[in-house]
């Protein structure tokens, strides 16, 4: 548990000194929803928000590949490997520390993005709900961080990586996606059957807890020379 | 190790055999003996090479993950290879799950292929996956990495096949139009069609265990090679 705390705090004081994610997850995020907003035909939405909500979520998957490309990248770039791993500590807490840190790097995007969105696309039309849709991103991106940090690790060492890691982590993005668009989707009034949201959230839970259970089992095969 | 060299061609022999035996006896079940379909008329016999070859498929997945789980806990070398080979395989007739089941779609719904199918969309995300795990494999050189890293990969898989089966089905509620082989009750068609059903699902299986014990046997051959040259000082 120490050694969690300390990880994750050199991670995040990484990020706070060099601000190398973060502000390009952000802008990456606004520019991908301008993009999809006039990809939707710009003045007048094609398709109104279900299309836009349903859109949000392949922005997110996207943005939070951003994150997970630069994972390990200090580690790799600067020789940190080598210290983590002769440190005696837990190899679990490598990644549980790095899925945590992703995990809030997401949640500063989203912080920035959700306003953005009801700005751009639900401001004249009818909104998904945005207790659902929030519960929703945090769920999803828990999912993403624990998985994300695995597959980050994975690729560490492998030459291609910053190509090989999506292509690694779109297939475990689909499932996500089409609960999430759909429960959030279904929320937007008037409501009628559809997927309940507790249904919707209970599977991502259940995902999150498989790859919680998956990443920490894993991660010291991949870690290990 | 020397003493099972001399068994190996023989099981694969037999495994080929019986696979031309079993793949004679399912088609002239198939054209012959079953009776056509009402609704679906004389087509629905693409049903008989759809489903085995998708069932064949999953078990293709199943049989290299769980090597590949097995070499991370014995790290012994053979094993990977015993994992490869059916996600290899599983990409064969992956391909041919997508392309039988695409045509039967056009058939049955008059389109080429339709989202709202449940096990269509399953069987997607699995196959990219797969497809995924071929592209990590081959950016790795050949060694105990490369081992490690597919079968950690291959391992994720058992955890993303029932999350896309439960997951699609969650997201869609629409899905009655896939043909039910299979509910609570048992098989969902009469005697003769679930007979011929059994029939060309075992020759599939066994189609795929002599292809199978075949590319592994290749496969050992083409390390064996490998290693004497590099014992004789040419190019690896």
């Amino acid at each position: 548990m120490r050694a969690y705390r300390a990880l994750l705090r050199k991670d995040l004081l990484l990020e706070l000194r060099g601000r190398e994610l973060v502000p390009a997850m952000v802008v990456f995020v606004v520019g991908a929803l301008v993009l999809v907003r006039l990809g939707l035909g710009g003045e007048r939405l094609a398709g109104g928000t279900r299309a836009a909500t349903g859109l949000l979520w392949v922005v997110v998957v996207f943005t939070s590949m951003l994150a997970l490309v630069r994972s390990f990248a200090q580690e790799r770039e600067h020789g940190i490997w080598d210290g983590l791993l002769s440190a005696p500590a837990d190899r679990s807490a490598i990644w549980a520390a790095r899925a945590s840190a992703t995990f809030l790097f997401l949640g500063v995007t989203q912080a920035v993005a959700l306003p953005l969105f009801w700005l751009f696309f639900l401001q004249d039309g009818r909104s998904p709900s945005l207790a659902v849709l929030a519960a929703a991103l945090a769920l999803a991106d828990l999912g993403v961080a624990m998985l994300g940090a695995l597959l980050a690790g994975l690729v560490s060492n492998v030459r291609a990586r910053e190509v090989l890691l999506p292509v690694l982590f779109l297939p475990f993005a689909l499932p996500l996606v089409s609960v999430a668009v759909r429960m959030t989707v279904d929320s937007i009034p008037p409501q009628n059957g559809g997927l309940g949201a507790l249904h919707g959230l209970g599977f991502l839970a259940l995902y999150d807890t498989i790859f919680a259970l998956l990443g920490w089992a894993l991660f010291e095969y991949v870690v290990e020379d | 190790m020397n003493g099972s060299h001399r068994a190996r061609p023989d099981r694969a022999t037999a495994a080929a055999t019986a696979a031309a035996l079993l793949m004679a006896l399912a088609l002239a079940m198939i054209f012959f003996y079953v009776p056509t379909d009402v609704s679906e008329g004389y087509s629905q016999r693409i049903f008989y090479f759809h489903v085995p070859i998708a069932l064949t498929t999953y078990f293709l997945f199943t049989w290299g993950a769980v090597n590949g789980a097995r070499f991370l806990l014995k790290r012994d070398m053979s094993l990977d290879l015993k994992s490869y080979v059916p996600m290899h395989l599983g990409v064969i007739f992956g391909s041919l799950t997508l392309v039988t089941g695409s045509i039967w779609a056009n058939i049955a719904w008059g389109t080429w292929w339709f989202w709202g199918d449940t096990q269509l969309t399953t069987f997607l995300i699995i196959f990219l996956f797969n497809c995924a795990y071929f592209m990590l494999r081959f950016s790795i050189e050949p060694g105990e990495r490369r081992a490690t890293f597919s079968a950690v990969y291959a391992v994720l898989g058992v955890g993303l096949i029932p999350l896309s089966v439960i997951g699609v089905h969650v997201a869609q509620t629409n899905d009655l139009i896939h043909p039910i082989t299979f509910n609570e009750n048992g098989a969902n068609m009469d005697g003769s069609m679930f007979l011929t059903f059994l029939v060309a699902l075992a020759a599939m299986i066994t189609l795929s265990v002599t292809m199978y014990l075949i590319e592994l046997r290749g496969k050992r051959i083409d390390d064996r090679l490998r290693a004497i040259r590099r014992l004789a000082g040419g190019e690896a």
